[in-house]
């Protein structure tokens, strides 16, 4: 057919090679640390590529504010999420609560509220603020995975790992873990929060148009990618483990 | 899977925006040579033994061209005998910043594997990738990373020496500074026209070496011809200001000196500006993207009639100028008299070239060791070409293929150079090449790619496919088609029901089964669009065994199609409609004359016949309900040759002959794309593919209602309606080819019928059909619009799954641009190998007088209609080699007078038909008047040659 | 006034052993733990497909049938008779909120503390009146645990006279897994200064008591300025606890005084600096292992 997006950037070389150098199911580098901070109970920085998060995990404890958010079921689980200043190419303030972040604290409540086995602490509050550093594509993939260790940091019981991974769609190959120059190139994407080991979806987020035939294809290549940051993060995990127990001295 | 290290790569744009990207280097980039133990690749592209016979060159080498080498001599590189190329990503990406003809062509090349092209991804490899130093330009930097590769490439094919003997790389570039560099560093390193001199076996490829800008001063005088091009920042600037246009430039087919920019504004709003005189063209090729400036109103001036040739052959210059300059003036001159003035501007720079290769003819310098001719394209609206050959004298009579290298501003004629010769000219095989190449029509034959997708033989319907499908075989199906037809694709079939009613029934070639969508098969097929019928020759748009095996429904086999069935009364009334998948197999096919036949024989009454009969009966029926809906019945001659079947020459020729069975089955056809039109458009009024046929604007009918006026009859074109019933009254005694005149007249004023996405468009009007939607179902096999709508009825009617193209209506959208061009392409090559095919006739039958209509009145000319051989043919009134005669031309009539006499539309003149060969590349059928006769205009009727058998129709 | 200040640098790897690579009792959430039904569900453990599955990081324990996974770093886990140290949130109906460092605010209910005026005394609708003269909202206790609610709660009381509101010195928060269980929690050291090693991760540094009077109750605060040595030795002992707990050793007066001792040679504000505190808690570890050994 005639069409194809000629004019932008090719986003996928005839030799297979994305913009960055990476292959289709290729992710970018994830290097990640936990236990940053002190004071919180939980905290982790993240890189994947050029994106970076900071995520710190306070909690469980009393609910603080308003005693209609009790559950006496469960924990609440409160997320915020913000980016820096200078997280962007464009310097801009960021004002809390714009609609974008909003958003994407709801999304990430969303998720960690299905791994969280938040049931076993009623009547408190769990919470987890992260905030995106450098902004380079896949933010809300970042932030969850930070999230993760952050919780995991502060000895918070949760069912699985959450990994995420964002992932378009060109040239009917999926590309994983959208880099910004991918993600502003109008390709289709979507973003995967999973539990890995026993494969349950945790946030499915999806706002482009996408043919239906396409989804599995793309759910498929997303969760394979997720299993593969889920695969970084446990190293992270275990490293820091190993590392924290030898000083420990047990 | 292997992550190296992170580079970050900053660039600016515009303020202070710091753009940070990863760059991953890696170490599993393959070299791709065969001699390479080290690299873990799975199929290498590059060959051991890569030796081409060069005299700079002695040992086996892979090339490596850099950017501008690629850019400039493509035309070179696509030959068969350079091969082993290294293609670098840099130099890949370059190119395709710079050149989108270009990138696909390299594209292609590298897709060909005789080719052996390897794209070697040097900017993620470890060992090639190059940090922009600061202060480094950007091509700088970029011919270092192309140097830094050569290096490492001869380095690395150094390792495995062993094996092969002296395997080396040749560094190709026409930049001194890179060159210099390069050999400092100890590379190999020649410029191009160096390397493919040097090539002993073939020296026929140095004529297709691209001039480089060096070689071009010497080429032309020094004389200032045509003022500079504007910057294209200048031109930016001018357009954003208002005082430039930007336009699409279209030169004109009759005067060289002539041309319009078309300036697309916003929405409908889009203007035409006049370009007059080599000054003012500036240099500008049709289809370039140009910037007008508007001259002063005063300088306007009204389009002239006058046909005007760049007829010179390869003279000097200087000589030529002189004779311009007469040309201009007569034009100019003429132009100040008129009233009516256009827009007029000039041209004042060029925002893209759009140069493809043309096809044309070589014009032999006057000079006989002179090694630069003027080539003539064959398209009129081309200027010719000087090009550098040394083979001059096999080309010359040849049809050749040339591509524009550049336009310097003190030479007369844009410079080129040779790509490839198609034959001799006059061949048919030839003409038929140079015509295809001319209206872009795809006809390579299918590639292998293309060809794995066919099912394979034998084949037959399997046990799911007929669960899946209804089982029509027993019904009595036959199909109706022009005689030798061999790509079948509909059949009907009519049937009483018990209740009394009819049940119709029409057949189409299940395509879309054997077509999937977006595999190779459906690529190709939705590029070509549409098969093409020229005269002895069909450029299909499926593979053969599927265009005339598998899917064409040919009587007694069985095969799979897509139905379309109605329950009818006997008014034609539709009760009810449905459509289904099914299995069908033919009883008979017939063609139009056999079908006629059968249902005038009274005596027949088996099936087939009642079946035919009762179709008939309906159509009658159907016809004259359109008819009463405003339908138009146009005419266009339409001729039929009839060719030798040994010499593929046409013999004889006739206009075709409609029978009763054309309209028959041309009337289901219609209903059956009516209905699939509906029924599409209510399952996906987003996407459904219809095609529509707007109103022509009023202004569109000026000619037909003038040329009626002056036989005094009127004709209403406020509606469809009010046109079809007054050209059915409109008749003049004594001149009963009247009626047809001005059908064939209204034909011209028409819009084109196009294809469109539901989505995009809200006037879906057929104004010819007067139907209020429509569409094309009823030809999968040569169209690829009813395949698209083959797959939409069947996800409609839950017989197949849809795809995302299917549904996004951009594409869909993209997808009817490219089909509307390729028809519209199809119907010109159609035309010209018609006409092509005429002047083999009048070849063999020499000179012809004939009676003829006068259907133009032009300034200069008019145009002349041959009913008997559906031919047109212009009797000039003003030659170059003589005084002209006393001309007047009056615009209202329009009339000419000639002399004393005065020539009106549809005017019976007798003319004289030869071939005049004078030129062969335009060989053109030349015809001059007999009668009326003008003293020092007409001539003398001469003698025809007797002919071995008489014409035997005449209307 | 000189500061010093360096950019973050990533912490040297600590170089681990073999064996450190081996050890099975260590989990990571989501890791099966036994498939043996046989075993009983304990903390950081679920039941996922009839497989005991850890739902924390760390390390396995054991204990009979019941399996639990004990994470490195976790809220505080009260128990019943820990000693902690916590702040006063909120003075409610006869009880006042207390933040632990728990999951929930621990509860100090006006009938499990000490008032003025004899040990046993009936509340009366006064003392509810009253109590936010004896605590109020941002005062930091001492106390015990007394019982934990079904909800993970913390019930505290202060019915000894060790217990009560804590007057002038400084807080120190760190993980309650650094804090090891011992007899008693309160410490006189001998460098000059007490400490109360909160079972909850807080630990309160103070001086030294001059005599071990009778305080009323508990609600008696000493606002006598305290002098610069003691300012000093505590801001040591603050300095030395953030060593020690950045390199995770276990916190209990022997350690925390062999730290204080190894520190003396620096000047209190370097023993943050990540040089100095490194060799600061390898002195304080192989004093440790000398004693043991």
């Amino acid at each position: 057919m005639v069409c194809g997006n000629m004019a932008g950037l090719e986003l996928l070389s005839d030799q297979g090679y994305r913009l960055d150098g990476r292959k289709a199911s290729e992710l970018r580098k994830v290097q990640a640390r936990m236990g940053v901070f002190a004071q919180a109970d939980g905290s982790a920085y993240l890189e994947q590529g050029n994106t970076k998060a900071l995520a710190v995990v306070y909690g469980p404890h009393e609910i603080r504010g308003s005693r209609s958010w009790i559950r006496h079921d469960r924990a609440v689980i409160n997320c915020q999420y913000s980016m820096a200043t200078f997280s962007t190419a464009e310097r801009k303030r960021r004002p809390h609560g714009d609609r974008k972040s909003t958003e994407m604290s709801l999304h990430l409540k969303q998720t960690f509220e299905a791994a969280v086995m938040t049931q076993l602490y009623p009547r408190s509050q769990i919470d987890i603020y992260v905030k995106i550093l450098q902004s380079d594509g896949g933010n809300y993939s970042v932030c969850v995975n930070a999230a993760t260790l952050a919780v995991i940091d502060a000895g918070i019981p949760m069912r699985d790992y959450v990994c995420a991974c964002s992932v378009g769609f060109v040239d009917e190959t999926p590309l994983a873990d959208l880099c910004y120059a991918e993600e502003s190139g109008g390709v289709s994407s979507l973003a995967l929060a999973l539990l890995p080991r026993g494969g349950q979806i945790a946030l499915l987020q999806m706002d482009a148009r996408l043919h239906q035939d396409h989804l599995d294809a793309l759910i498929e290549a997303a969760m394979t990618a997720c299993k593969g940051v889920g695969k970084v993060l446990d190293e992270v995990v275990r490293l820091h483990l190993k590392e924290v127990s030898v000083l420990t001295g047990e | 899977m292997l992550k190296s290290k992170t580079f970050v790569k900053k660039t600016r744009a515009g303020g202070v925006m710091k753009i940070v990207r990863e760059h991953y280097l890696r170490d599993d980039i393959w070299c791709g040579s065969e001699i390479c133990a080290e690299c873990k690749q799975e199929s290498a592209v590059l060959q051991t033994d890569a030796s081409i016979e060069s005299d700079l060159c002695s040992y086996p080498h892979y090339v490596i061209p850099d950017t501008n080498v690629v850019l400039h001599q493509i035309d070179v590189l696509e030959d068969p005998v350079i091969r082993n190329v290294i293609i670098l990503q840099t130099v890949l990406q370059e190119v395709r910043h710079r050149s989108a003809p270009v990138y696909k062509r390299l594209k292609d090349i590298i897709h060909e594997q005789e080719k052996h092209f390897y794209t070697f991804t040097n900017e993620h490899h470890r060992e090639t990738f190059i940090e922009r130093e600061p202060g480094e330009s950007a091509n700088d930097s970029n011919d270092r990373a192309i140097r830094v590769a050569a290096k490492w490439y001869s380095q690395h094919l150094k390792k495995a020496e062993s094996e092969a003997d002296g395997l080396k790389v040749v560094l190709l570039t026409n930049d001194q500074g890179n060159k210099q560099k390069a050999e400092e560093s100890g590379l190999l390193v020649y410029r191009f026209e160096e390397y493919i001199k040097s090539l002993l076996g073939n020296p026929e490829l140095v004529d297709r070496l691209a001039l480089s800008n060096d070689d071009k001063h010497d080429i032309t005088s020094s004389k200032v011809l045509f003022p500079e091009h504007l910057h294209l920042s200048r031109i930016q600037a001018g357009i954003k200001s208002g005082t430039f246009l930007q336009g699409t430039f279209r030169a004109s087919r009759d005067n060289y000196l002539e041309a319009t920019v078309f300036v697309q504004g916003e929405g409908e709003d889009s203007t035409e500006v006049l370009i007059q005189g080599l000054q003012n063209l500036n240099r500008a090729v049709y289809q370039d993207l140009v910037a007008v400036q508007l001259l002063p109103r005063s300088q306007w001036v009204a389009p002239s009639s006058v046909v005007l040739q760049d007829e010179g052959a390869a003279k000097d210059d200087n000589e030529e100028d002189k004779e311009e300059e007469d040309e201009e003036k007569s034009l100019r001159i003429s132009a100040a008299a008129e009233a009516a003035r256009k827009p007029t501007g000039q041209i004042v720079g060029i925002i893209k070239r759009n140069w493809r290769p043309f096809c044309g003819m070589l014009n032999l310098s006057q000079i006989k060791e002179s090694t630069r001719h003027l080539f003539t394209p064959a398209d009129r609206r081309i200027p010719r070409i000087r090009i550098e050959t040394r083979q001059a004298s096999t080309l010359a009579g040849q049809r050749i293929m040339v591509a524009i290298d550049g336009w310097p501003k003190h030479s007369r004629y844009p410079n080129g150079h040779f790509v490839r010769s198609l034959g001799n000219a006059g061949d048919k095989e030839t003409e038929q090449e140079v015509l295809l190449l001319e209206h872009d029509i795809p006809h390579q034959a299918f590639s292998q790619a293309v060809l794995s997708f066919l099912p394979k033989m034998p084949w037959a319907i399997t046990p799911e496919d007929m669960g899946r499908r209804e089982d029509l075989r027993l019904l009595t199906v036959c199909s109706v088609d022009p005689p030798g037809c061999t790509d079948i694709d509909d059949a009907l079939h009519c049937r009483e029901l018990d209740n009394g009613n009819l049940e119709v029934g029409v057949h189409i070639a299940d395509v879309s089964h054997f077509i999937r969508p977006g595999n190779a098969m459906d690529k190709e097929a939705a590029s070509r669009g549409t098969t093409v019928y020229l005269c002895g020759k069909r450029i299909d748009m499926v593979p053969e065994l599927l265009s005339s095996n598998l899917c064409s429904l040919r009587s007694n086999v069985e095969r799979l199609a897509f139905s379309c069935i109605w329950e009818m009364n006997h008014k034609a009334e539709i009760i009810k409609t449905r459509f289904t998948k099914s299995v069908i197999k033919s009883k008979a096919s017939l063609t139009y004359a056999e079908a006629q036949m059968m249902i005038d024989d009274s005596t027949k009454n088996d099936d087939i016949t009642k079946s035919l009969r009762g179709l008939n009966k309906l159509a009658k029926v159907l016809k004259r309900k359109r008819i009463e809906k405003g339908a138009l019945t146009l005419s266009s001659l339409e001729v039929r040759f009839h060719i030798d079947s040994e010499t593929h020459d046409p013999i004889d020729l006739q206009t075709k002959e409609l029978m009763e069975t054309n309209s028959m089955v041309e009337e289901f056809m219609l209903l059956a794309n009516i209905s699939v039109a509906r029924k599409i458009y209510d399952e996906f009024p987003d996407c459904a593919m219809l095609r529509k046929h707007p109103a022509p604007p009023p202004s569109n009918y000026d000619i037909l209602l003038k040329a009626a006026k002056s036989k005094d009859v009127e004709i209403h074109t406020d509606s469809a309606k009010a046109l079809a019933d007054s050209l059915d009254v409109a008749r003049v005694d004594g001149f009963p080819y009247f009626n047809t005149l001005l059908r064939i007249l209204a034909t011209r004023c028409m819009m084109q019928a196009v294809y469109f996405c539901s989505g995009m468009d809200s006037d879906f009007h057929h104004y010819g059909l007067a139907s209020a939607i429509y569409t094309h179902f009823t030809s999968p096999i040569r169209r690829y619009a009813d395949i698209i709508v083959h797959r939409l009825l069947a996800v409609a009617i839950a017989a197949d799954s849809t795809y995302p193209d299917l549904m996004d209506k951009q594409k869909q959208s993209a997808l009817s641009i490219n089909l509307n061009y390729r028809h519209k392409m199809s119907q010109y090559a159609q035309r010209a190998s018609v006409a092509f095919h005429t002047q083999l006739f009048f070849k063999s039958r020499g000179i012809l007088n004939e009676e003829g209509f006068v259907l133009f009145v032009r300034k200069n000319a008019i145009i002349v209609l041959i009913p008997k051989f559906g031919l047109e043919g212009t009797v000039f009134f003003d030659a170059k080699d003589k005084a002209g005669p006393n001309l007047h031309f009056d615009e209202e009539g329009p009339t000419l007078k000639v002399e004393q006499h005065t020539f009106h539309i549809f005017d019976m003149v007798k003319v004289t038909i030869s071939l005049d060969a004078s030129n062969i590349q335009h060989q053109k059928i030349r015809m001059s008047l007999i009668e009326p006769v003008i003293s020092g205009v007409s001539v003398p009727a001469p003698d025809v040659e007797p002919l071995a058998k008489k014409p035997k129709l005449d209307r | 006034m000189a500061a010093d200040m360096r950019l973050p640098t990533i912490q040297k790897p600590v170089s681990l052993s073999v064996s450190a690579f081996d050890r099975k009792d260590l989990v990571v959430p989501g890791d099966v733990i036994t498939s043996d039904t046989g075993f009983m569900r304990g903390h950081g453990t679920y039941v996922d497909d009839d497989k005991l599955t850890a739902s924390v990081a760390g390390e396995v324990q054991r204990v009979d049938k019941l399996i639990c996974v004990r994470p490195l770093k976790t809220r505080f886990n009260g128990e019943v008779g820990d000693v902690v140290v916590g702040r006063v949130t909120e003075v409610q109906q006869k009880r006042w909120k207390v933040e632990t460092n728990s999951r929930l605010d621990s509860i100090l209910l006006l009938s499990s503390v000490n008032l003025p005026g004899g040990e046993l005394r009936r509340r009366s609708a006064e003392d509810e009146l009253t109590m936010r003269e004896y605590l109020q909202e941002g005062d930091l206790i001492s106390a015990e645990v007394q019982s934990v609610f079904s909800d993970g709660a913390l019930s505290m009381h202060t019915r000894s006279l060790k217990y009560g509101k804590l007057g002038q010195g400084v807080l120190v928060q760190l993980s309650p897994s650094l804090i090891k269980r011992q007899k008693t929690h309160f410490h006189n050291l001998p460098c000059g200064a007490s400490i109360i090693l909160g079972n909850n991760g807080f630990v309160w540094l103070y001086p030294t008591p001059e005599q071990q009077e009778e305080e009323a109750g508990g609600f008696y605060t000493n606002l006598e300025p305290v002098g610069l040595s003691d300012r000093e030795v505590i801001s040591r002992l603050r300095n030395c606890l953030l060593a020690l707990a950045a390199h995770k050793v276990l916190l209990y007066d022997t350690s925390v005084l062999y730290c204080y001792e190894s520190s003396v040679h620096h000047q209190v504000k370097d023993i943050l600096k990540p040089e100095v505190m490194e060799e600061i808690v390898m002195l304080t570890q192989q004093k440790l292992l000398e004693q043991e050994g």
